[in-house]
């Protein structure tokens, strides 16, 4: 029970590095809405998940 | 520069036009990593401090909590007990402080007790920092600062002041509801990481739970008579300025509130309910053989009519809302905003509160005395706490440990 807890908790940090390297990618490398205020959003949004997956916050 | 916004992008790549988007994108994500940085100092600053304190030459041993259950070992949540023996036969006290870090005069008053307890018959164990996982993160939804400092003679000392429960980088998620063990009960969601909702805990619960049947076991071992859980409690919920008392001990706690109002302070006592579950006074009462006692304060900071939440509003407990609650009578304890309530007073009442109930169960239980001084109420309201915290430079270093 304590290493499903466990797992499942760890599940949540590397789920945030998941979203993190997504958001990486996506600042990167996509095709549609090239735009400045895109990469401002996605640079931005990208912070919390790299909080969590490096616990911080 | 593109500006675009839902089109198909018309750089490509390896160009200028390639190399400035590029450029772009990198720049801004290093904004956002200084930004990053920048606004996570002190996030970062409060869950890496740890306080020092000074502790007493009474002190016969400092333990990990995980000596009682292996089951939060390595885990933020193994704090270290403190135990202080005389070697003479006597009762045995378990000070509990910091269950809800968010209501400081609860630690403070553990390490007031931790760097000047005196004990001459039985044993006192204190944990200071009984949640240290909630005590490394701030509130959401309440913009406090997340350190108050208290002026001593050699300089200031800094504690934390913390959420009120474990934070979710040690136990998340969350359940949707939170059912108690053993009582089946259902608690709010986020009362899973509140460690005074977990009493009497299990062993393969949730870490917040492990935490609490690691207490709960330690008093069992340990056969400490009585538990004395402390906390604060705004000034508009009924239960505060009181005594909470398991059944067992309800006698003594209604003795030690009347002489504390009609000396030094009022004190109020209620008896635990029978059906409100996972707290210490009712399941360490249940569950083991200890008297279970749990001590509110008054505490403004944590009242929600208050102004701007302030280290200030901390220390001095002085609020014009709360006068204006108070003229209009809805409040549950006496409030006058020149005297306020002062971090000295409400350490100060959990420090001669303590003593008290202590006492009494000497006098209800002989075989059960406990000999033990530490600073009191009149002490504190003379000098300040500050005047009863050591300079941890100065101190032999085999005193010094850090919580």
């Amino acid at each position: 029970m304590i290493l499903l807890q466990e797992v499942i908790h760890q599940i949540y940090f590397v789920m945030a590095l998941v979203v993190a390297l997504l958001l990486l990618t996506r600042l990167f490398r996509r095709k549609t809405r090239p735009g400045l205020a895109y990469d401002i959003v996605y640079a931005y949004a990208v912070i919390p998940f790299i909080l969590r997956a490096l616990h911080i916050k | 520069m593109s500006t675009s916004v839902g089109r198909e992008s018309t750089t490509k790549p390896g160009g200028s036009g390639g190399r400035a988007l590029m450029l772009r994108r990198v720049v801004l994500l290093a904004g956002a990593l200084v930004l990053m940085v920048v606004g996570t100092r002190d996030i970062r600053a409060l869950r890496a401090y740890r306080e020092t304190v000074v502790v007493s030459t009474a002190l016969t041993s400092q333990i990990p909590l995980s000596t009682y259950f292996g089951g939060i070992k390595g885990t933020l949540m193994d704090a270290p007990v403190y135990v202080f023996d005389s070697g003479v036969p006597g009762g045995s006290v378990l000070l509990i402080g910091g269950e809800h870090p968010y209501e400081p005069a609860s630690p403070v008053a553990a390490y007031v007790v931790m760097e000047n307890i005196v004990v001459t018959k039985g044993r006192v164990f204190v944990i200071a920092r009984a949640n240290m996982s909630a005590s490394t993160l701030g509130m959401l939804g309440n913009a406090y600062p997340p350190f108050f400092r208290i002026k001593t003679p050699w300089g200031e000392k800094k504690y934390r002041i913390g959420d009120r429960e474990t934070s979710p980088l040690e136990q998340w998620p969350d359940p949707f509801t939170f059912v108690h063990y053993p009582s089946k009960q259902n608690l709010a969601y986020q009362d899973s990481r509140n460690m005074n909702r977990t009493y009497p805990g299990r062993p393969d619960g949730n870490l917040t739970e492990r935490t609490s049947y690691a207490v709960s076991e330690m008093i069992r071992r340990e056969k400490i008579d009585m538990t004395i859980d402390l906390h604060e409690a705004s000034l508009g919920y009924p239960v505060v300025s009181t005594y909470v008392c398991h059944q067992r001990a309800d006698e003594l706690c209604m003795m030690a509130s009347m002489i504390l109002s009609a000396g030094p302070f009022p004190m109020k006592t209620e008896v635990s309910p029978k059906t409100l579950h996972g707290l210490t006074h009712r399941e360490i009462g249940d569950f083991t053989d200890s008297l279970a006692v749990l001590m509110e304060t008054p505490e403004p900071f944590i009242d929600k009519f208050v102004g701007p939440m302030t280290e200030a509003l901390m220390l001095t407990g002085r609020d014009e809302f709360m006068q204006t609650a108070a003229d209009r009578g809805l409040l549950y304890a006496d409030y006058n905003i020149k005297t306020g309530a002062s971090l000295d007073y409400r350490v100060g009442r959990h420090l001669t509160g303590a003593a008290e109930v202590i006492n009494q169960m000497g006098e209800f239980y002989p075989a059960k005395k406990l000999l033990a001084t530490w600073p009191t109420y009149g002490d504190v309201m003379k000098h300040g706490i500050g005047y009863f915290l050591h300079d941890p430079e100065k101190a032999d270093p085999r005193r010094v440990f850090l919580d």
